[in-house]
């Protein structure tokens, strides 16, 4: 069996509503309704600026589900973590997603065995407020009265109830938005894992040479498992992927990339400021806290509850110049931030948190020589014994 | 004590975690031995090294210590059998964290010191005290107000 296959839906309907030909909504229903998995976990469309994660076993319900959101920044681990690991559960895994329930497997709050991860290529979401943000503001909408909002030719299209069909010579380009300080959120800028390499299966429209099917690449025997009970289960079509659409795909990763790497030195203030100003920044960054446990709740490398040491060592009364909670927790992630940003999404202070988990968790793991969430195998490194280089080295 | 408050001379404070079976026996060594030891430090003794939880180093930097000493046996000669690796794999995270928050790396030490080496260990705190008081106090530290 080779690796790279261009896929799509039998059935019309997916085919039509999904992003890319449907793929990933046939084989979910697929492995539903053959028994292959016991329930799905998919993000539901409430508005364009919000989607519910759902678990359901109901095959209709993933279809409704169908097409991607770009304004929803959802990472799911958590919701495997709490609700579904017990069963046996396929979902669709943005690079995020896959990393975070990667890092889970490996403080063994997650079976490995029993996830079944389709993931997403992913070039970045947006927030929501910014997504309402551009409407009104570049594209002279009314917020609430847009119903479609899609990313085409790398232009972020947002359509309003009264504009459907119609084409729009306001639509910006990404590019264009980011440099006005719009656009993807500031996790997504700085992302490089585009392709989700630690999932099951890979999918996405880069590569592909019809905006109806689905460049798929199939990565591990679990997904190749689930691929080929789609296929014989009659709600997929393949054929092979054409060699031009391996390497065209190859090239969209490095272009996101090198992006990804000309936006590090714009969006860190920190890198320019001197060994005090730095201290400086991160007490007047920090200080806003008020110790709600948000960030802790959706981080999805965290395996803690309830009684975790970065809550239970905080106490208001000591107000220290930098809290206990804030310390601890970004000392605890400093091997194993997978920089996704939800901290700072779900943030009720605005505490520039992508920024600061970065700065701290980036030097480390560069000179560890890790990179968390992408081999199961690999022992978080505060956790080891010995030191991961040797001393003599230094 | 009076004469100092009233000069208001800052003297650095110091806190060192020593394990039970050597570095905590190379403080006592030093006594036994009469060497001179500044006064800035004060001793917590744990059973092992390894029993060292990060948390510890930052909260006692947070309560105002200008610098932290984490102290041990020599790699190899564990009470335990290898509990000071793993001390030694947590503290090049605390030397990057304590770098990366904008204190000096001074402020942060690790020494392996065992039973019979009080020289070593007065030494040490005479070393750690000069190079503080180079640096001044933590700004960790809190100042309350007057």
């Amino acid at each position: 069996m080779s690796r790279y296959y261009l896929a799509w839906a039998k059935d019309e309907d997916v085919r039509e509503k999904g992003a890319n030909g449907g793929f990933v909504t046939a084989t979910l229903v697929s492995a539903l309704e053959t028994g292959f998995i016991d329930v799905a976990l998919v993000v539901k469309k409430k508005s364009v600026y919000e989607g519910i994660p759902i678990l359901t076993s109901n095959p209709e319900e993933v279809k409704e589900c169908a097409g991607s959101l770009h304004g929803t920044p959802i990472n799911l681990t958590k919701y495997v973590v709490d609700y579904a690991a017990e069963k046996r559960v396929g979902l669709p895994a943005k690079p995020c997603d896959a990393r975070g329930i990667i890092e889970q497997a490996k403080r063994r709050q997650v079976n490995l065995d029993n996830i079944f991860m389709i993931g997403l290529n992913c070039g970045g979401t947006v927030h929501p407020l910014r997504m309402r943000e551009m409407a009104a503001d570049f594209y002279g909408l009314d917020p609430d009265s847009v119903v479609k909002e899609e990313i085409k030719e790398g232009k972020i299209v947002l359509i309003s109830k009264e504009d459907e069909g119609k084409e729009q010579e306001n639509w910006m380009k990404i590019d264009e938005l980011e440099q006005k300080g719009y656009g993807r959120r500031d996790a997504c800028k700085l992302c490089v894992t585009k392709i989700p390499t630690s999932a099951d299966l890979a999918c996405g429209n880069w590569g592909s040479n019809d905006t109806k099917k689905t460049f798929v690449e199939v990565l591990t025997a679990k997904g190749e498992a689930i691929f080929k009970n789609a296929m014989d289960s009659g709600y997929v079509e393949i054929e092979e992927a054409p060699g031009e659409g391996i390497e065209k795909r190859k090239k969209v990763e490095a272009g996101m990339q090198k992006l990804a790497e000309s936006w590090k030195e714009k969006l860190d203030e920190i890198s320019k400021l001197s060994r005090s100003g730095r201290f400086e920044f991160y007490v007047d960054a920090l200080k806003n806290c008020i110790h709600c446990g948000a960030c802790k709740e959706v981080c999805p490398v965290c395996p803690c509850e309830a009684n975790a040491k970065c809550l239970d060592m905080n106490d208001e009364k000591d107000s220290y110049v930098v809290s206990m909670y804030n310390m601890l927790r970004i000392f605890h992630l400093m091997d194993s931030c997978i920089h996704c940003g939800e901290c700072e999404d779900v943030c009720p202070v605005d505490i520039p948190l992508t920024l600061i988990q970065r700065r701290f968790s980036e030097r480390m793991q560069r000179r560890l020589g890790y990179t968390p969430g992408m081999d199961v195998r690999e022992k978080p490194p505060l956790y080891e014994t010995e030191l991961r280089w040797s001393a003599e080295e230094e | 004590m009076g004469k100092r408050l009233a000069e208001n001379k800052w003297e650095p404070k110091i806190l060192a975690f020593c394990c039970n079976w050597c570095s905590y026996a190379g403080a006592d060594a030093a006594g036994m031995e009469r060497r001179q030891v500044p006064p800035t430090i004060r001793v917590i003794r744990v059973m092992c090294s390894g029993r060292i939880d990060p948390a510890f180093v930052l909260m006692a930097l947070l309560e105002g210590a200008d610098a932290v000493l984490v102290t041990g046996c020599h790699i190899g000669d564990c009470h335990y059998v290898n509990a000071n690796n793993k001390t030694r794999n947590r503290y090049e995270f605390l030397k990057e964290f304590v770098d990366e928050l904008g204190l000096e790396p001074e402020r942060l030490w690790l020494r392996w010191i065992s039973a019979s080496e009080g020289f070593l260990f007065a030494e040490m705190v005479r070393e750690v005290t000069e190079k503080v008081k180079e640096i001044g106090p933590s700004p960790l530290r809190r100042e309350w107000k007057k």
